[in-house]
């Protein structure tokens, strides 16, 4: 059995056509900026494995209706930008997206985690020609965005491998040090973001 | 604290001893100039006192040699109190402070406690000011998040925090900030000030710097 049923097919059009009009997006912007708006994107369709062990962890029955609306996560998309004002120039765009509405906002940028994790995370819902699993026409899909600076990226990386990784000898130092180090690359984004800044006064 | 004396008449050696020694203070005593600097060269000191007129090398000879090695511990000269001469000498040698002959114990131990009370109680290794706290030896910056600052920043922020609601010149930075730097000028103090206030902004701090390009700038909150 599929985890998404009969949506299966229309989650990867959904992720296509979205992850296609933020490309368009970025190509535009350079054109006018001269600059790109993000540096790169990826996107994904939860696996059948993760969201099916997702739900159960939750326990929530393992039907598409909780893959699609208890779990808001099944299409994720990652857009990672050079500089910290360019996520929320990015942010902005989305909201004006007409077939968009903003679920929830999460700013992990302005308001860290305690372990240095930094990323902004929104919800959105996107509203699609053909029917959603409560039988809506037009229906509803949610899409999980994420947005971070390159440093932010590398920095998660690195602790997502901390994370699953349990047979570290000293994680107490580990997690301190990353903590630092997350510390130190917030403030080079926030530096260069202020040397953009000065040079584009000058202009 | 651990004192290293040089004092080269046994009597008053001894007197000074045993009053730094009830004073908690570990003590080391040696009679010569030469003395003071092999124990100067193998042993760690908070501070030093030294006699000036010594056998076989006197205090200031003594005390160039110490400073010649690299070591800046601090150092109390103890002069005659006609000589003028000596406490200038002593001072312009590298020495700290000076006491004149005869002296008073508690006066000695006096200074000896408001050296404790700079080097502990007014260091500048943990300022706080409104919601804002800077550790200096971690560069750390925190108020809602925090960030780590680069060298010239916590040096920077430091003198910010210290002299807080006053009105300072790009040229009074450059001064305690930049000091020897020929390169330095209002230009670099203003990226700087603009590298703070952002980080600032970006840990959400109450305290923000005042001021423009070209102006002086203000610590406030």
């Amino acid at each position: 059995m599929n985890i998404y049923g009969e949506y299966e097919p229309t989650l990867h059009q959904i992720l296509d056509e979205f992850t296609k009009r933020l490309l368009d997006l970025n190509k535009k912007y350079q054109t006018t900026h001269h600059e790109s708006l993000f540096e790169h994107l990826n996107g994904r369709i939860k696996t059948q494995k993760s969201m099916i062990e997702k739900c159960q962890r939750k326990n929530l029955p393992v039907t598409p209706y909780s893959a699609l609306r208890q779990n808001r996560d099944s299409i994720g998309v990652r857009i990672v930008c050079n500089f910290i004002d360019d996520i929320y120039t990015c942010i902005d765009l989305i909201e004006n997206m007409s077939d968009i509405d903003i679920i929830t906002k999460k700013d992990y940028i302005t308001n860290a985690k305690p372990n240095g994790y930094r990323s902004y995370h929104m919800i959105i819902s996107k509203t699609i020609d053909s029917q959603d699993i409560d039988g809506n026409f037009p229906g509803h899909f949610y899409i999980e965005i994420q947005l971070r600076t390159i440093a932010m990226d590398t920095w998660a990386s690195l602790e997502h491998k901390m994370k699953y990784k349990h047979d570290i000898k000293n994680p107490k130092m580990i997690s301190k040090e990353l903590k630092r180090v997350a510390d130190e690359l917030a403030s080079c984004d926030v530096s260069m973001q202020t040397i953009r800044q000065l040079i584009r006064e000058e202009n | 604290m651990k004192i290293l004396l040089a004092e080269d008449e046994p009597q008053l050696n001894h007197v000074i001893t045993v009053a730094l020694q009830s004073a908690k203070y570990d003590v080391d005593s040696v009679f010569n100039g030469q003395e003071a600097v092999n124990a100067a060269s193998k042993n760690a000191y908070d501070a030093m006192i030294f006699d000036i007129m010594m056998p076989v090398m006197d205090g200031i000879t003594a005390l160039k040699k110490i400073r010649e090695q690299g070591n800046k511990t601090y150092v109390m000269m103890l002069t005659a109190k006609s000589e003028v001469d000596d406490k200038v000498t002593g001072l312009e040698s590298g020495a700290d402070d000076y006491l004149t002959k005869p002296f008073s114990l508690k006066e000695l131990i006096a200074r000896l406690h408001s050296l404790e009370r700079r080097s502990e109680n007014y260091s500048t290794e943990n300022l706080q000011y409104g919601d804002l706290k800077l550790n200096v030896s971690d560069q750390e910056l925190v108020a809602h998040n925090s960030i780590r600052l680069a060298n010239k920043e916590t040096e920077l922020l430091q003198y910010f925090l210290l002299n807080s609601d006053k009105d300072l010149s790009a040229q009074e930075l450059i001064t305690h900030i930049w000091k020897n730097d020929p390169e330095a000028n209002s230009e670099l103090v203003w990226l700087y000030v603009s590298y703070l206030k952002q980080k600032l902004a970006s840990i959400q701090s109450e305290v923000k710097i005042l001021g423009e390009k070209g102006g002086s700038f203000r610590l406030t909150k």
